[in-house]
């Protein structure tokens, strides 16, 4: 059974592993061992922190298979975007042109650097085995975040983004990146997505373009990369289109990928899933598959189960299910169909 | 052959000459209604009966047959009636130093800086006048003007140069650049510009600078480089002291020369003299001569022998400055000093 849980100081080699193996955009997983291990700590004193509003805190929890130790996956929520520095995107808004004399009226669609989305809580760092992609537990990982967000409102703001990385071909070339970012950043694309990763984001402020680029201006293949999403980051915007994310005008500063907004109060698993009581038991026929979740913070656990919850009563689990969330009878439990 | 202003009695040599500079001279392309007008205003121009803010002065250079070989514009103040847009190429410097990453990227920035300076335009010479010294006349004969009227026009003169363009006309500026703004060709925008539609360009272009690294490679290349076709202007506008300090053409990126008018060779040189008739001299230089007057202006280039602060000229001369002996002009060598030494 593959169970979701705060991430570890032990898990530190494992979730390394996973850094290397994740797509060049995601950013938030370098493959440094000190920072990754600064990334940890960070995490359980985020899970361990008594807040009651969206503060600096990242929670990176792992999808852990209980019977070989091995982690699958990893996510992670920022309570605040803007919590390690600005949130940099591009916010894509018409520049409207406009002559009473000529008659004249147009808009042209111009990217602008912004900060807006810096109070919003950012979901980040998703990275899965591709084997898992698609799969129940790709919507494990992605979601129990949802279900921790409705369990713990209070530790987070109440709009969520996430950005889905962005269209770049298989030897690393970006071609947003080749039109705007190479000619401020002086780096290749792959480069300055690693240094995002590592570095400090001060060199983002010291060397991106602060005034307008209209987009009619840059090549087609630029042009068409803006809100396009790399074919490798589709299931995850998959998955969060279903919870009611939209794309809006916000686009990645790098790969121009496109940035998913939800207020918490319209996202799908938040609004119907259900809070229940655990009865341990015998499931003898259940009728559906459910993303499960206890609603502790340190001792977060999501998994995966085929249940028959009946309204107003409580849920049946069996006893794998309420070892893996390290629930028993009369704990509180949230869950939603999957 | 000498520059005088524009009279309405030169309307129909006007239009002929317009419609065989039309392609080369946007400014000229103007229909019989536009340039009686154009010329009417020319003459109350250089009667005084107008504002700087609206001078528009006309020049021609005819010959003795008082045939029209060429034409030159010279405005009071730019951008005094309604803003007057260019851009001016700047550089935006950012640095990473823990990176090591310097960057120095050109940008544009729309701006009024040459607001209520006088511009000199529309210069045209017929093609079979070409490469003698007509075109000098016709270009640096109001240089002279300016000298003698100086409290007539702003601290500089500046110059607008067509820029770069293909064989059909298409400036690659423009359709980098201002085509996404306008959403019109190159020479119906320009088009509109000339006919005096200057506020629209403020209305459609944006407000914010523009980094020029996102402008197509042919567009960069078009920044501040003249068209073939206005090289020989830059030539003697440069000798004269004009230098292109990052100013274009908001369309299609053509330098804007400027120069302080204290500072122009043209200016800084003349000298005022007394006129006297005399025998010509094949050997003397050749001058350029103002007859000092506004509604009468009369401009000629000639050969002439300054003898003390006298300047002595042949009858046909005097008789084309409308002067006689003992009367005062203001003259200039034709050439600077190091071109009268290649000359020679």
């Amino acid at each position: 059974m593959l169970v979701l849980r705060p991430v570890e100081p032990t898990d530190l080699p494992q979730l390394q592993r996973l850094a290397r193996e994740s797509l060049v955009g995601v950013t938030s997983l370098p493959d440094d061992n000190e920072r990754l291990r600064d990334k940890i700590l960070d995490s359980c004193k985020s899970f361990a922190s008594d807040t009651c509003k969206p503060g600096a805190e990242n929670y990176l929890f792992v999808l852990e298979d209980l019977t070989t130790g091995r982690l699958a996956g990893c996510s992670e929520i920022l309570a605040t975007a803007g919590a390690e520095g600005p949130f940099y995107s591009l916010r894509n808004r018409p520049f409207t042109s406009t002559s009473r004399e000529l008659n004249i009226e147009h808009g042209v669609p111009a990217l602008s650097l912004c900060q807006d989305l810096s109070s919003h809580t950012l979901l980040r760092g998703l990275h899965i085995d591709p084997a898992l992609s698609r799969t129940p537990h790709g919507e494990l990982l992605s979601r129990a975040r949802l279900l921790f967000i409705a369990a713990h409102a209070r530790r987070f703001a109440d709009t969520v983004i996430t950005e889905i990385v962005g269209y770049s071909d298989d030897l690393g070339q970006s071609p947003f990146w080749d039109a705007v970012g190479k000619h401020f950043f002086d780096l290749p694309y792959v480069e300055a997505e690693r240094l995002c990763g590592l570095e400090s984001r001060t060199f983002l402020a010291e060397l991106m373009p602060h005034y307008p680029i209209y987009v009619p201006m840059l090549p087609r293949a630029a042009q068409d990369c803006i809100g396009k999403v790399h074919p490798e980051g589709q299931a995850a915007f998959d998955i969060l289109a279903r919870e009611g994310f939209e794309t809006n005008s916000y686009v990645d500063l790098f790969d121009a990928g496109p940035t998913l907004f939800a207020r918490t109060s319209a996202i799908r698993s938040i609004v119907r899933s259900l809070r229940a009581i655990v009865l341990p038991g015998a499931i003898i026929d259940a009728c559906g598959r459910y993303l499960v979740s206890n609603e502790s913070l340190a001792g977060y656990r999501a998994i995966v189960a085929d249940l028959q919850p009946v309204a107003g009563q409580p849920v049946t689990l069996d006893a794998h299910m309420c070892a893996a969330l390290q629930v028993s009878e009369g704990d509180a439990i949230r869950l939603v169909a999957l | 052959m000498i520059v005088r202003p524009v009279q309405i009695t030169d309307l129909p040599a006007l239009l002929a000459l317009a419609q065989q500079a039309r392609p080369e001279l946007t400014g000229l392309q103007l229909n019989e209604e536009r340039m009686t007008h154009r010329v009417r205003w020319a003459c109350r121009t250089f009667a005084e009966q107008v504002d700087r803010a609206d001078a528009d002065y006309l020049f021609v250079l005819v010959d003795d047959e008082q045939q029209i070989l060429g034409i030159s514009a010279l405005t009071g103040g730019i951008g005094l009636r309604e803003p007057w847009y260019n851009y001016r190429v700047g550089l935006t410097h950012s640095a990473s130093p823990r990176l090591g990453i310097q960057r120095q990227i050109p940008t544009l920035f729309l701006n009024n800086e040459l607001s209520g300076q006088s511009e000199i335009s529309s210069l045209y010479l017929r093609a079979d006048q070409r490469g003698g010294s007509h075109g000098r006349l016709l270009a640096l004969g109001r240089l002279l003007f300016v000298a003698e009227f100086a409290h007539l026009f702003g601290n500089k003169l500046i110059a607008g140069l067509r820029g770069r363009a293909d064989e059909q006309g298409c400036s690659p500026f423009w359709d980098s650049l201002g085509r996404h703004f306008f959403k019109m060709d190159f020479s119906q925008a320009h088009h509109l510009s000339g006919l005096g539609h200057k506020a629209f360009i403020a209305e459609l272009m944006p407000r914010q600078p523009l980094y020029t690294c996102l402008l197509s490679e042919q567009a960069q290349a078009a920044i501040g480089k003249a068209h073939p076709n206005s090289e020989a202007a830059l030539k003697i506008l440069s000798a004269e002291g004009f230098t292109h300090n990052g100013h274009i053409d908001l369309f299609d990126g053509g330098p804007v020369i400027e120069a302080p008018v204290a500072a122009i060779r043209s200016v800084r040189e003349s000298q005022l003299l007394v006129l006297d008739t005399g025998t010509a001299d094949d050997q003397a230089p050749l001058w350029l001569i103002h007859n000092r007057r506004l509604e009468n202006c009369r401009i000629t280039s000639a050969r002439a022998r300054l003898v003390g602060n006298t300047l002595v000229v042949d009858r046909l001369t005097a008789k084309r400055l409308q002067l006689q002996p003992g009367d005062s002009v203001r003259a200039v060598p034709l050439l600077n000093q190091r071109q009268q030494a290649v000359a020679a």
